[in-house]
């Protein structure tokens, strides 16, 4: 018990070093996702053979390389970002990506008879957008998003590589340098936590849009 | 009130309305009838701007929606111009299109508030007062997917009159009821029509046609066949098809 009180302070802060990466690109992503998604189906063609070569990049590879490209491979031509920075960006990026395909579909799964509707009420294309589609969308992209959310949080593990010290990472210097197993138990438990209350937020949400069929 | 002349229009190379004209009179109640496929639809959707035609003018209380250039390929008017004709409509569609996460009395005053800027007190008033009239007073506070499919269209009716339009267009609007539920539509459309609002209604319903219809045409293969007093064309028609499509639709009853 001793032990793990010694422990909590460096873990606790490993896991604002993971909690602040988790909002942060939940934060940006978000927004950035569902523009993405409907750049993804804007008539402008430019715009959205972009966005498809963006989704595919970002999807296409690992967010392990691209936390790398971030930091170590622009730094070889030139570019230095903070490490969190790096961390920052390729996480808000490859989310966005993620996020961007579930709109998409969760747009293209709005039937053409709710467009027309909004259409020969006089409704324009912003209006529409706003008070037709996306309420309805966010309904049902609900669940794939908590996936992703999920997701998430645990991907954070994945920023070791840049040596920030976030709560896996510290985790494991202490069970090296202890020779004992229990700070992974802990940094487990954090995680559950984590997971739990994600999973309770998006039931929270889904049983807030349960009023319509 | 609205004039529709020679209007084409085909889907790739496939020609759905090959030279349709159309001329409706204000409080005229105008039935289209024909088998699936005539175009009566897409001539419908043509006039409401759901779809674009290739040639031919669509004229709505003298302002042109398209006008027919020398060749007869039509020219569009501008969006705003578009825009303001397309106002002067409304539309109920075959499968209601409600939006389903919106109160009924929110489908309602959701595009006068955000079309024409009414305020909410007023758009309410007046919802209230149209779901009234379709008999649905006590229904605006539910949500679509609590009404039966009978119920939803008469919504969908009283949505498309709360932009108080001077044409309803209605698009084979009992098509997707179930047979006991036809009836209370019809009869929100037959008050309609004895207010003499104009009315273009394109419908299997010969019965409707014939009892409440001022004119009646029969469209096939993307052309009006023939065209008269629905006493003309549904008791009397001198046409060949005319004749077989009503038999078929007369004696699946």
């Amino acid at each position: 018990m001793d032990y793990i009180l010694m422990l909590l302070p460096s873990m606790l802060k490993g896991l604002t070093v993971t909690l602040k990466l988790f909002s942060l690109t939940l934060l940006l992503a978000l927004p950035l996702g569902i523009l993405m998604g409907m750049a993804r189906l804007s008539h402008f063609k430019p715009l959205k053979w972009f966005m498809e070569f963006y989704v595919w990049l970002f999807r296409g590879t690992p967010l392990l390389l691209q936390l790398l490209f971030m930091y170590f491979g622009l730094m070889t031509i030139g570019i230095r970002l903070e490490r969190e920075i790096a961390a920052y960006l390729a996480f808000v990026l490859n989310y966005s990506a993620y996020l961007a395909e579930i709109f998409r579909s969760g747009i293209q799964s709005i039937s053409p008879g709710q467009y027309e509707a909004a259409d020969v009420l006089g409704l324009n294309r912003v209006q529409t957008m706003r008070n037709i589609v996306l309420p309805q969308v966010f309904k049902r992209v609900l669940p794939p998003i908590g996936n992703e959310v999920i997701n998430l949080v645990k991907d954070t593990a994945l920023i070791y590589v840049l040596a920030i010290s976030e709560l896996s990472r510290v985790a494991r210097t202490h069970v090296m340098r202890d020779g004992t197993f229990t700070p992974f138990i802990i940094a487990a438990v954090f995680y559950l936590i984590m997971t739990g209350t994600v999973q309770q937020v998006f039931k929270w949400l889904e049983s807030r849009f349960d009023y319509y069929r | 009130m609205l004039q529709a002349l020679d209007i084409h229009k085909k889907f790739g190379s496939l020609g759905v309305l090959k030279g349709v004209s159309l001329q409706v009179e204000k409080g005229e109640v105008i039935a289209i009838i024909g088998p699936s496929g005539s175009g009566k639809s897409t001539l419908l959707r043509c006039l409401n701007h759901l779809e674009t035609i290739d040639k031919g003018t669509i004229a709505v209380q003298g302002e042109f929606m398209a006008q027919a250039g020398p060749d007869g390929i039509a020219f569009y008017s501008p969006e705003k111009d578009i825009a303001a004709i397309r106002h002067k409509m409304g539309m109920v569609f075959q499968n209601f299109n409600l939006f389903p996460h919106k109160s009924v009395l929110e489908n309602l005053v959701m595009a006068p508030m955000l079309v024409k800027q009414t305020d909410r007190l007023q758009a309410e008033n007046s919802a209230r007062e149209l779901l009234k009239k379709v008999g649905l007073s006590e229904k605006a506070d539910n949500y679509p997917f609590e009404l039966s499919g009978g119920q939803q269209q008469r919504v969908a009716i009283a949505r498309a009159l709360a932009m108080d339009p001077e044409i309803m267009c209605f698009d084979e609007p009992t098509s997707a009821l179930d047979p006991e539920l036809t009836g209370e539509v019809l009869q929100v459309m037959k008050d309609l029509a004895q207010e003499h609002m104009t009315m273009v209604v394109v419908t299997h319903e010969i019965g409707f046609a014939r009892e409440v219809a001022n004119r009646v045409l029969f469209m096939d293969e993307g052309l009006v066949v023939e065209e008269g007093s629905a006493e003309d064309v549904i008791v009397n028609p001198r046409q060949e098809r005319t004749r077989a499509f009503l038999s078929k639709v007369l004696m699946a009853r």
